[in-house]
């Protein structure tokens, strides 16, 4: 719009040369983003408003009635639950973790650049590859877990990991937090090399222990970092799919069945693409309720 | 009111020697400098005698206490940073109350001190403000308040100014001065810059490679320099430096310099040499006379200041800074008559360097400072 304007009020040929030469270079850019990102959503709204078989993706116009049905039923309330515990939980985990291993790392420990590389390892080892080990692990026939803590006398029976509750949600909680925490570990590592020595020194004689040097030194100077990884990762952990997915199934009894496990199953077990699209629309919804603090916090930030 | 005392203090950085024996006693109430070019150990020794790093041989004292296995915050002192290291997201008053929290004063002890330190350095205006919507000179004071909100034994001081324009550094120059003199506490200051040193301090320690090279009141630093090194890095212009020959003849010391030939005082030597003597001379720019004298002297450079000129001469192959007033009148090229202030000429061994006047009560103009 700007463009035109210009180019109206101009009659100079080079200026609107330039014009059209910019027009050109943002094109793939807005193309790329309207097939991938605004035509998708458009199309989820779309078809939110049909019912639509799968297979066939024919089906009649149905109104708002997907949306009547979707928020009347207890399955999207106890999946939103289960979709939030999930969320709160591993990204609980996730910061502790992080934080943690970001300070060890911080330090002048032994091997320290193999130990920060070797901390990314869960971050980049594919989900399918990890999730795979980890079912391994807490095999209640032959997974290592359930065997050493029988060897210790912790417990006398194979500990069911997966099939039980609270235990799934547990360990599906936990190897989220164990696949993502590297992404804390490196945001928070790089911030906390930019804190200035000379404060942990002015805190250190000004008669702060190591506790009051973290609450009064590091912890606000990693506030901002935080608030940003906390937002991130939980709009990437709202919308966890796989790992869940391969680890329980939603299982058991649909009680680790968050909410993209929800449009999964209406897609292609159900069939049912209309439902489907209007879960995922109200899971935008509530995602983007995050967006709107992120962008807002980000804007706030940048001068 | 406290000494503190450097006893053989040792510090090696791995295999890097930084101080190798370190003796220095500062006597209490005194405004002393640690003086030196840069990488010269200023710092490391300060950071030993605030506890923040551990010397690796030696004992420091404060007052009395052996203070080597110390905590910083168990030792009594206070430091003021070059970055002054205030914390960003807190207010100046929780900036300046922060040591009296960690310390455990009593919640509703805290406003009145902190009201009092803000009063000293006239930072009341400034109490809510982050420490980022303050100037230098500003976040300068605030860290002075943090120091002396709890009253410390020593206050610690590592170039504080050295982040400041020249202006504000001169105004914060007479702000220290006055604070020294109003508290009376025994105050260390590391500086590179010696109109610093020179104008605050009650004695300076003059710091090369990690060795002291002397310590002494400013007057006798700058009069009296114990050895070459002193002589080459305290004043502005510097000393003109050169090597000469010292030989009695007929009872009077006679400096052989270049092609220049200068009878000294007879009592100018702590000794007198037996036959001929390698020394380095160092004359002061003030002590060097333009326009009388037997020696002939040919102008090189000429660079007025405004009030004093700085001229670059050649005489008898030795090449001579001297200082004269703005309005005398001399061109490159000229040759002109020169002379030396004969009684002000230090000397020195050329081979170790060390001063080999004697100490005369002339040469010592000193003014004899003290505000406690
Ligand atoms: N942490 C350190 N590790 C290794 N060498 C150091 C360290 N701190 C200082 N040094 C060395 O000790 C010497 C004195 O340093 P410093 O006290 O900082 O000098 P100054 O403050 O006089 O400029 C320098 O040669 C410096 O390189
Ligand atoms: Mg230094």
């Amino acid at each position: 719009m700007t463009i035109a304007a210009s180019q109206h009020r101009t009659q100079n040929p080079l200026e609107r040369r330039y014009a059209l030469l910019g027009v050109l270079l943002i094109a793939p850019t807005v193309l790329i983003l309207c097939a991938v990102i605004v035509y998708p959503l458009i199309s989820a709204i779309y078809l939110s408003l049909f019912s639509i078989y799968t297979p066939t993706l024919k089906g009649s116009w149905v109104g708002l009635d997907n949306y009547v049905q979707v928020f009347g039923s207890s399955g999207f309330w106890s999946a939103l639950g289960t979709t939030v515990t999930w969320t709160v939980g591993t990204l609980f985990l996730q910061i502790v973790f992080g934080v943690a291993m970001a300070l060890l790392l911080n330090q002048n420990i032994l091997f320290r650049s193999l130990a920060r590389s070797l901390v990314l390892f869960p971050y980049f080892v594919s989900t399918v590859v990890a999730v795979l080990i980890w079912r391994w692990l807490f095999n209640d026939l032959y997974g290592i877990l359930s065997h050493l803590l029988i060897q210790f006398g912790v417990v006398d029976m194979p500990v069911d990991w997966l099939g039980k509750m609270p235990n799934a949600m547990a360990s599906v909680i936990f190897v989220g937090a164990w696949k993502f925490f590297p992404f804390v570990v490196i945001a928070v590592l790089a911030r906390l090399q930019t804190i200035p020595e000379q404060l942990y020194e002015a805190a250190t004689i000004d008669g702060a222990g190591v506790f009051g040097r973290f609450f009064d030194v590091t912890l606000p100077q990693l506030k901002d970092v935080l608030t940003i990884v906390i937002l991130l990762r939980t709009i990437w952990d709202f919308k966890e799919f796989d790992l869940i997915y391969l680890l329980t199934g939603g299982g058991p009894v649909n009680n680790t069945r968050t909410l993209p496990l929800i449009v999964y199953q209406q897609a292609f077990g159900l069939n049912q693409m209309g439902v489907a699209a209007t879960y995922a629309v109200a899971m935008m919804l509530v995602m983007l309720a995050f967006m709107l603090i992120y962008l807002y916090r980000a804007r706030r930030q940048s001068p | 009111m406290v000494t503190v005392t450097f006893d053989k203090v040792r510090k090696a950085f791995g295999a890097t020697v930084a101080i190798p024996g370190l003796d220095l006693a500062i006597a209490s109430g005194e405004f002393v400098s640690l003086l030196g070019p840069s990488g010269c150990g200023k710092t490391t020794t300060l950071r030993m005698l605030a506890g923040l790093e551990q010397p690796t041989a030696g004992e420091i004292r404060i007052g009395e206490r052996t203070v080597n296995n110390l905590a910083p915050s168990e030792r009594d002192i206070a430091m003021v940073f070059q970055s002054y290291a205030l914390y960003p997201h807190m207010s100046v008053r929780e900036n300046i109350a922060y040591p009296l929290k960690k310390r455990g004063v009593p919640k509703a002890d805290r406003p009145a001190m902190v009201q009092a330190a803000a009063d000293l350095l006239q930072l009341g205006p400034l109490l809510d403000r982050k420490p980022r919507q303050l100037s230098g000179g500003q976040q300068q004071r605030v860290a002075l308040g943090r120091a002396l909100v709890r009253e410390p034994k020593v206050f610690l001081l590592d170039e504080p100014l050295s982040n400041l324009d020249a202006k504000l550094r001169a105004h914060m120059r007479a702000e220290l001065i006055e604070l020294h003199r109003r508290l009376g506490k025994t105050m260390v200051y590391v500086t590179h810059d010696q109109l610093e040193a020179m104008t605050m301090s009650t004695r300076i320690a003059v710091m090369q490679g990690g060795v002291l090279q002397q310590f002494a009141m400013p007057g006798e630093i700058y009069h009296r320099p114990a050895n070459t090194f002193v002589a080459g890095f305290i004043g502005t212009p510097s000393m003109t430096l050169a090597d000469g020959e010292i030989a009695m003849d007929q009872g009077r010391p006679v400096l052989k310099l270049g092609t220049l030939s200068l009878e000294l005082p007879s009592d100018h030597l702590s000794d007198r040499p037996d036959g001929t003597r390698r020394v380095t001379v160092a004359v002061r720019p003030e002590d060097i006379i333009i326009g009388t004298g037997s020696f002939r002297a040919n102008v090189r450079l000429v660079e007025p200041t405004g009030h004093e000129s700085i001229v670059l001469v050649n005489a008898g192959d030795v090449g001579f800074t001297v200082r004269v007033a703005g309005d005398t009148v001399l061109k490159a090229g000229e040759t002109i008559p020169l002379d030396l202030r004969r009684e002000r000429i230090h000397v020195f061994d050329r081979e170790t360097g060390r001063r080999l006047n004697a100490d005369r009560a002339a040469a010592t103009a000193d003014s004899v400072r003290s505000r406690a």
